[in-house]
């Protein structure tokens, strides 16, 4: 049963997220969230908040799930159905100072704090090229990761990183798979899934496709991303509105996001 | 030489390499292309048969298992799969849509819709399935959403709000995509929901299009509704329509009045219940509806798939549509013009005493639910239901998954309308065989039983039988080398001669089937899916 502090109850109808206000909400509360941050979610969802493959960063934000201090005390509580996220038993001081904790995290990190124009970074996503390979809004290309959803999982920083400095991290799930059949045909395409005898692709047109490894003369699989650096090809100002663009295109949070 | 060979295969490369495009006129065109399934019920004219004829009777004996996909879920897999250009699009239970490789069976992607705790399908939190059309797929969900997904990534396009879920509304239905528009309709016919189809812009997912299954105030129709009985009268749909193209009309089958038990406080033929419409595709526009039950009693829902068939009626050549019934008729009527021209029971039924010369059916006396109980056959799950039926154009015989000899008792009460709330004004029991299987088999033949029956459109006379132990939820898939494919509760798969019913292959699956199976070609090579227990299942030809 969750019982919120009746300031609490009147903020989050105001459409603050904050805690402000609550018995657990001081700095000294952040620092003991912090401790109970490290030794209960950090394995999954990095140190300091940062994500991992076994779970999605708690920093960039904005939190997939709902972010209304009533969402994340049910996702810490009761857990996140059809995930790897289970509840977690503890007592409700302990839940609130995480909350604390995770809300110092996500301080400044939102797309309301991007300070260039979302705009104009839209206009800049199509003139710079970006739109050939990824995906934002309505259209784009297959090549580089769907980057819909993009500001709801990623903070500014990660994403000013990825752009000047494309191969800093490559995740598995945009590796790229290049191939020669012994027929002579080449194959090129991101590597959506791989077993002992055979890959699953996704090539540049989007078009998805197998191909059996016994038919391979030779394969690789690229590490580094095909992107360019735009280091020193953005002025400041045009990297600002493209993060601005970027840290705008969130998971759309709806009155019907799954109760939990 | 060489540098325009180069500029010719570049050229080839990116005219061969293009996503999935599954145009309207190919979903029209469906028959020609059999290595696919393009829609739900693999063609607009819902006849569950494919061309396909490399497994035949002389070796499907040598079926093998080729691949399983194991879904990460408990709830029922009813889904029936499509198959576009090598690539497998399914729902895994409650609202997974998953990409797979039709080879291996291994996932390209995953999109998982985000289901709520508590969702309000009568039956399970189950899915049915996706349409298609250029490069997008179509989910209709637990929580009332209509969903857009890229084929390529399984990116979220757009999502529509079809209605406020918490009001007793569910999408299980695969949507069916005609033209520009996507048509789905809504579950809830247990918890006094006012049921609808609508048609949705493919592209933006704005409403087109919107048919009250429940005549409105002021519609032609309204009047079979005593008092408010309107508001919360049911009237649902959860199984996919049809569509012919030369008269653009789509036809869907409407489920229940509510609640279902208590006709007494809706009296009246509760026009559209129970009946099949015909629709004009472009503008939802009611062309004409023919009504199975009137004024139902005993939750006969007519949701079941429209099978469009052409074939000669007293000799003249005739668009006709087979209906197997969940009342326990057999129905033809013509698809043009709506008109009734036979209907025979294809199971043992006691609740009808004929039909008048249009094919209003009277009802035999005594058979209304009571406050004790009334005994009718057939029993609430009906004589047939929601799984695919099949029908050959090489055997010009239509067959229908039946439930024989079964019945049970209807009881009646009074009840409240409260909203999202099961609104059922009674209650069935007796021999009643519950939904979902469990792992032990104690049937008792005076419950009834299971049977594939093939049935000759012409006369409605039963051609032959395969009767099983236990009932069956499973659908049919025919082919063009005349088998049949089906399966049922007792976890079977199997395979018949679909000129005799004759059993050529047999396997157990270790799970109840509820779903439709399909084929298609893998490299050349003709495969069959089925879904069973909480896996998928693939069968080919031992190499």
């Amino acid at each position: 049963m969750l019982v919120l502090p009746p300031g609490l109850a009147l903020l989050r109808a105001q459409g603050h997220g904050s805690i402000a206000g609550t018995p657990f909400s001081t700095p000294e509360d952040a620092v003991i969230g912090a401790k109970s941050f490290q030794s209960q979610c950090a394995a999954c969802h990095g140190a300091k908040g940062v994500g991992s493959a076994a779970g999605p960063a708690l920093n960039t934000g904005t939190f997939k799930r709902g972010g209304s201090d009533e969402a994340l005390f049910g996702n810490i509580t009761k857990g996140v159905q059809g995930t790897p996220m289970v509840g977690f038993a503890l007592d409700g001081a302990e839940v609130w100072r995480l909350i604390a904790y995770l809300r110092t995290l996500n301080a400044g990190m939102g797309a309301e704090n991007a300070k260039g124009n979302a705009t104009k970074g839209a206009q800049l996503f199509r003139s710079a090229g970006c739109v050939k390979c990824h995906t934002a809004g309505d259209s784009g290309g297959y090549l580089g990761p769907d980057l819909s959803e993009i500001g709801s999982r990623r903070s500014l920083a990660d994403l000013e990183r990825s752009i000047l400095d494309p191969n800093a991290e490559v995740a598995p799930d945009f590796w790229t798979l290049r191939a020669r059949t012994k027929s002579g045909q080449n194959l090129t395409g991101i590597r959506l899934n791989e077993d002992m005898d055979s890959f699953q692709l996704r090539e540049a047109s989007g078009r998805l496709r197998s191909v059996m490894k016994s038919d391979l003369a030779s394969h690789e699989i690229i590490h580094t991303s095909p992107m360019p650096s735009f280091k020193g090809k953005l002025q400041r100002a045009e990297l600002d509105d493209l993060l601005a663009f970027l840290a705008s295109q969130r998971t759309p949070l709806t009155a019907e996001a799954p109760a939990q | 030489m060489r540098h325009l060979q180069a500029v010719v295969l570049l050229a080839t490369w990116f005219s061969v390499a293009v996503p999935a495009q599954v145009s309207h006129q190919r979903l029209v065109q469906a028959a020609r292309e059999p290595q696919n399934w393009l829609t739900y019920n693999g063609n607009f004219h819902s006849t569950h048969h494919s061309g396909l004829d490399q497994i035949k009777a002389a070796n499907v004996a040598g079926l093998e298992l080729k691949w399983v996909f194991q879904a990460n879920s408990l709830e029922k897999f009813e889904a029936t799969p499509l198959v576009v250009d090598g690539v497998m699009y399914t729902v895994e239970p409650p609202n997974t849509v998953v990409a797979l490789d039709t080879r291996t069976g291994r996932p390209f992607w995953i999109y998982q819709h985000p289901v709520p705790t508590a969702t309000y399908a009568c039956c399970g939190n189950v899915n049915r399935g996706l349409a298609i059309l250029d490069n997008t797929l179509f989910i209709g969900t637990l929580d009332s959403y209509l969903v857009a997904l890229d084929a390529s990534t399984g990116r979220k396009k757009w999502q529509t709000k079809v209605f406020d879920y918490t009001k007793g509304y569910a999408l299980a239905v695969a949507p069916l995509a005609v033209k520009d528009k996507v048509i789905i309709g809504t579950a809830g016919g247990e918890r006094g929901i006012s049921g609808f189809l609508a048609a949705y812009d493919a592209k933006t997912g704005k409403e087109v299009w919107k048919f009250h299954n429940i005549a409105q105030p002021g519609e032609p129709g309204h009047e079979t509704w005593e008092g408010d009985s309107w508001k919360t009268g049911g009237a649902s749909i959860w199984v996919t329509g049809s569509y012919d193209p030369e008269l653009n009309l789509t036809y869907w089958g409407i489920g229940n009045p509510g609640p279902d038990w208590n006709p007494f406080v809706r009296k009246g033929d509760n026009l559209y219940s129970d009946c099949v419409v015909a629709l004009d595709a472009d503008t939802g526009k009611l062309k004409w509806h023919y009504q199975f039950t009137v004024n139902d009693e005993w939750d006969y829902d007519s949701v079941q798939v429209p099978v469009l068939a052409d074939l000669p009626w007293k000799g003249q050549p005739r668009k006709l549509m087979l209906w197997g019934n969940r009342n326990g008729f057999f129905y033809v009527l013509d698809r043009v013009t709506g008109e009734f021209l036979s209907a025979k029971p294809f199971v043992k039924q006691t609740w009808n005493a004929g039909f008048d010369e249009k094919g209003r059916p009277f009802k035999a006396p005594g058979k209304s639910p009571t406050i004790g109980g009334t005994d009718v056959y057939p029993g609430v799950q009906g004589g047939t239901n929601w799984y695919a039926p099949s029908f050959s154009p090489r055997t010009r015989l239509f067959y229908v998954t039946a439930w024989e000899d079964y019945h049970g008792a209807y009881f009646t009460w009074n009840q409240e309308y409260e909203p999202g709330k099961s609104f059922t004004g009674g209650t069935v029991s007796g021999p009643f065989p519950s939904i979902r299987r469990e792992r032990f088999i104690k049937w008792d033949s005076s419950w009834g039983y299971g049977v594939v029956r093939a049935l000759n459109p012409a006369t409605g006379e039963k051609v032959w039988d395969y009767p099983m132990r236990d009932v069956s939820d499973a659908g049919i898939l025919t082919t063009g080398s005349d088998l049949l494919f089906s399966g049922n509760r007792e976890g079977y798969f199997f395979s018949l001669d679909a000129k005799t019913g004759k059993e050529l292959w047999k396997r157990y699956l270790g799970g109840m089937v509820a779903a439709s199976p399909v084929t298609f070609l893998v490299d050349g090579k003709q495969y069959v899916s089925i879904a069973a227990g909480h896996s998928l299942f693939t069968f080919g030809l031992r190499e």
